[in-house]
């Protein structure tokens, strides 16, 4: 314990930033700390002064010998100069070995009692040391504030966006007629005669406290809205995430195997084409032919009904598949030149072999992180594809809602995509930390 | 050569690709013929039939004589030239190819100049379409034959081109015209031709070696990759039939209605048809792709260049700096891009200019990235240091040692992203976000068409087809120039 302790502790004085960190959390105890540090120093010099002596007598001989190195005759002013100058130097390399208060402290994390004294107002301060001892945990730890941070400043940005609009909800809901006193109780009762800072924090209260204010236009309350339309939108990205893997990663994963063959020729060109498509258009298409001609699929969402989803996920889930095949046979490929793929031919090793053992474990690291990119476009464009067939999810809420605008649920609406953008990213992040070799090992250094 | 080798070169895969597209839009044609049973149909699946049988035929006598026109026998040299011709049924892919087999060794200038020729064809061919049209505008006609003059003097061209153009090592008298005259004709608005008189001003005036080295080299690659260069060709003739679409094409059948042509099917006079307001759907197409076009460019490389410099100021100075300017563009990274569009749009309201800047903020976040990272790769080489030494401003040495070398990707990166602009600027404009509802926009197009779709499909469908193709030929060029520019691949 103690000497996860330290390591945290010595972690924690590589950087200022950290540094800063640590003497913020622990002010309770190094202040006290810093006090018995400065008065046990003051206490030291009384027994210094004997080996002050021995250091003299040892210069002086030290002058003699060279003196008489030198074949010069002995002067007793340059001697007595030499010796305050050694001394001085000597006196300056001796303060900076001298215990200093980051190794008084270390001293004191050593000793059990300290620690038990002091577990109550020093608790953040080793939890810190605890979460810094190991790269790992810190990498986690680091990327979860990252996260908040990210969707903490989400929302400055596009409240601030939405804040310094030109358009007028008041006179988007009321209308022209509205006298000038309705327009005024109607900004009263949503706030928005309060200056910029006080509307921002009241915002940033209400995310915290899962308080979203109600929509302008039929005051509906917006978490309640978010939560009707919450999963579906969940529920399509995840599916059109299986399908899109399920199906772009053996495809990338056969034209890296047979590069330049007329199926590696086919299947690019197909993931070319499918990147090229615009979502609606493709949606419009499959409305038209399997909904309005076959007569298959119902064309519009219905919800329970899982037929109606099929059109909706294969649309969404149609550009991403395009990239994720593309990166998953240029990953493959690049993998496949490297040095170590030569040596385990050399070794021979069959085909099979060489792709199993030595080429996908490395070439899905890169592939997962591209999923996890290409998943928040994908978000960004179910909005056009809740749209077009209807579903009342997330996104098309956003695309509702922007003629007022109505700033409380396109905020929420925005703020919350965002949300599960970062939570996916990070947890990429953290799949990648945990099983990417290379980098545990680095990140434990 | 082996066989092996021969089917591993570029110009037998040129021909396999010819083969299969000409295959595919045979049937195509087949089963529109087969449902409409109109003549127009019949013939181009015809046509395309029976060059994809010719084209089979070379392919199978390409492996048998190689793929240099000396070693090829009369049959095979004659099929090439019949190859050649198909360009006027429309099949860009076996002419394409018929062209290339023409040719002894493979120059930047015969390709371009074959490549200019087919976009003049098709220029006349789209242009001339507006003779069905009840009248036409006063300037259609001397256009017409000027543009029919042209095609025919590129074509004479390409035979002159044929030795190459490249051989003479002194600017003659000739070849200065020639360069002044593809600078004029580019005023069509065909771009190859300034990358042409490009290149021949990059072999005659350009004395240092290793940047004429540097640029043909580059254009070897691109002209050798026929997905690159077919690419490169539909953007040129989308964007010159639509840049030369306000002498040719009347305005009012675009944009103004019509009552008596409401939503009438795709005829000779109207190609895509009519939409509900009587106006000509191929006329709209036509003047709008300029517009999808420049704001495809504009909001790729607006956020190339402030990304850029944002991403090379935080790669190259103090690490607060990087952390501060990364952390702030993480924060826009997480909103995804048509959303944050959606949000400053519904702030400002939504017009095209809005839609430039929205579009632009949402991709500066991925340009800094890239140019972040090449950056910070390249100012620990050498060179930088050795510009260190000689005690070169920061700024400088930013801007003109390190900058120039990080490009490359960033170029790669914005080839691929102005498709991705334009498909996101028409879904804005299909939700209603975008540009105003009467401008002709490839996006407002399709909406109106999206509402009849059970009735009258093809208004949603042919524009559709217009952005798939530009964004298509957009990524096709944008493979082209990765494979290019990327070292790694070679």
């Amino acid at each position: 314990m103690t000497t996860r302790l330290i390591k945290g502790f010595h972690v924690s004085q590589a950087s200022v930033g950290l540094r800063l960190i640590h003497w913020l959390l622990g002010i309770v105890i190094h202040i006290p700390a810093l006090l018995y540090f400065q008065f046990k120093k003051r206490k030291q010099p009384a027994t210094a002064t004997l080996l002050d002596q021995q250091m003299i007598q040892q210069l002086s001989t030290d002058y003699d010998q060279r003196i008489d190195y030198f074949n010069r005759d002995p002067n007793e002013n340059e001697k007595q100069a030499f010796i305050s100058k050694e001394y001085a130097l000597l006196k300056k390399t001796e303060q900076q070995y001298r215990l200093n208060y980051p190794q008084f402290f270390e001293q004191l994390l050593q000793s059990r009692r300290f620690l038990l004294l002091t577990l109550v107002p020093g608790f953040f301060l080793y939890l810190f040391y605890l979460i810094y001892h190991h790269g790992l945990i810190r990498f986690i730890f680091e990327r979860l504030v990252a996260t908040v941070f990210v969707i903490f400043s989400v929302i400055v940005i596009v409240f601030t966006l939405l804040y310094f609009s030109p358009q007028d909800p008041a006179q988007n809901i009321l209308g022209d007629q509205a006298t000038a006193a309705q327009r005024e109780n109607f900004e009263a009762l949503f706030g928005l005669d309060q200056p910029y800072l006080v509307q921002l924090t009241d915002r940033l209260h209400g995310f915290i406290t899962f308080d979203l204010g109600t929509t302008y236009q039929g005051n509906e309350d917006v978490l309640l809205n978010i939560e009707n339309r919450f999963p579906v939108t969940l529920t399509l990205a995840f599916l059109s995430l299986v399908l899109a893997i399920a199906i772009a990663v053996p495809i990338g994963i056969i034209s890296a195997v047979k590069v330049q063959s007329f199926w590696d020729y086919s299947f690019m060109f197909l993931a070319l084409i499918g990147l090229s498509i615009p979502s609606f258009w493709q949606g419009l298409i499959f409305i038209l032919t399997f909904a309005i001609e076959l007569d298959w699929l119902p064309s519009t969402y219905i919800p329970g009904q899982f037929a109606s989803l099929i059109m909706p996920v294969i649309v969404l889930g149609t550009g991403l598949s395009a990239t994720i095949a593309r990166m998953t046979r240029s990953e493959i490929l690049e993998v496949m030149h490297e040095d170590y793929i030569v040596t385990a031919k050399a070794k021979g090793l069959s085909n099979r072999r060489i792709f199993t053992k030595h080429a996908l474990p490395n070439a899905w690291i890169p592939i997962l992180t591209v999923i996890g990119l290409q998943f928040g476009a994908m978000l960004g464009g179910a909005s056009v594809t809740e749209k077009v067939f209807n579903i009342q999810g997330l996104g098309s809420y956003i695309v509702d809602k922007q003629f007022i605008p109505d700033i409380p649920a396109i905020l929420a609406g925005v703020v919350y995509i965002a949300v599960m953008i970062s939570v996916v990213n990070l947890l990429v992040d953290l799949l990648y930390a945990l099983l990417n070799p290379r980098l545990r090992a680095e990140l434990n250094d | 050569m082996t066989t092996q080798q021969i089917k591993q070169h570029d110009r037998y895969k040129h021909g396999q690709f010819a083969l299969v597209l000409s295959l595919v839009f045979t049937i195509f044609f087949l089963y529109q013929a087969f449902i409409h049973l109109t003549t127009v149909y019949t013939l181009l699946a015809l046509a395309f039939l029976i060059e994809s049988i010719i084209q089979s035929v070379l392919l199978h006598r390409l492996v048998k004589e190689g793929i240099t026109p000396v070693a090829h026998s009369k049959l095979t040299r004659a099929l090439t030239l019949l190859q050649v011709f198909s360009l006027f049924s429309g099949n860009v892919f076996t002419a394409s190819f018929g062209f290339r087999l023409r040719q002894e060794k493979e120059t930047i200038s015969y390709t371009f100049m074959t490549y200019i020729f087919i976009a003049d064809v098709f220029l006349v061919a789209l242009t001339a379409l507006n003779i069905f049209k009840p009248y036409v505008t006063n300037s259609f006609l001397v256009i017409l034959i000027s543009l029919v003059v042209l095609t025919v003097t590129d074509g004479l061209l390409i035979h002159y081109l044929k030795p190459d153009l490249m051989e003479t090592k002194q600017l003659t008298a000739r070849m200065r015209l020639l360069i002044i005259f593809l600078v004029i004709t580019a005023l069509t608005g065909n771009v190859i031709r300034l990358l042409l008189s490009y290149q021949l001003y990059i072999h005659y005036i350009q004395t240092d070696v290793s940047k004429r080295e540097q640029s043909s080299q580059f254009w070897q690659k691109i002209t050798r990759s026929f997905t690159a260069m077919l690419g490169l060709l539909f953007i040129v003739i989308i964007f010159s039939l639509s840049w030369m679409s306000t002498f040719t094409f009347v305005e009012s059948f675009a944009v103004e209605n019509n009552y008596q042509t409401l939503l009438l099917e795709p005829s000779l006079t109207h190609p895509f048809g009519t939409d509900n307001f009587g106006r000509d759907v191929y006329s709209r197409v036509v003047r709008g792709g300029v517009i999808s076009l420049s704001i495809g460019v504009l909001t790729t490389l607006i956020p190339m260049l402030i990304g850029g410099v944002l991403g090379a100021i935080s790669g190259y100075f103090h690490p607060l700096v990087d952390q501060t300017v990364m952390r702030i563009l993480d924060a826009l990274y997480a909103i995804p891009g048509i959303l944050l569009a959606i949000a400053i749009i519904a702030a400002f309201g939504s017009n095209t200019t809005n839609l430039v800047i929205a579009l632009s903020i949402g991709a500066i976040p991925m340009f800094a990235r890239t140019m972040r990272a090449n950056v910070l790769m390249i100012k620990n080489l050498e060179y930088i240091e050795a510009s260190r030494a000689i005690g070169e401003s920061e700024w400088k040495i930013l801007f003109k040692h390190i900058v120039p070398n990080a490009l490359a990707p960033m170029i790669v990166r914005a080839t691929l992203a102005i498709g991705t602009a334009v498909i996101a600027t028409s879904s804005l404009s299909f939700l209603g976000l975008g540009v105003e509802p009467h401008v002709p926009e490839w996006g407002n197009v399709l909406r109106v068409g999206s509402t009849y779709l059970e009735t009258e499909p093809y208004l949603a469908i042919f524009p559709g087809l217009s952005i798939i193709l530009l964004v298509l030929s957009f990524n096709f060029l944008g493979d082209g120039v990765r494979d290019a520019l990327d070292p790694k691949m070679h």
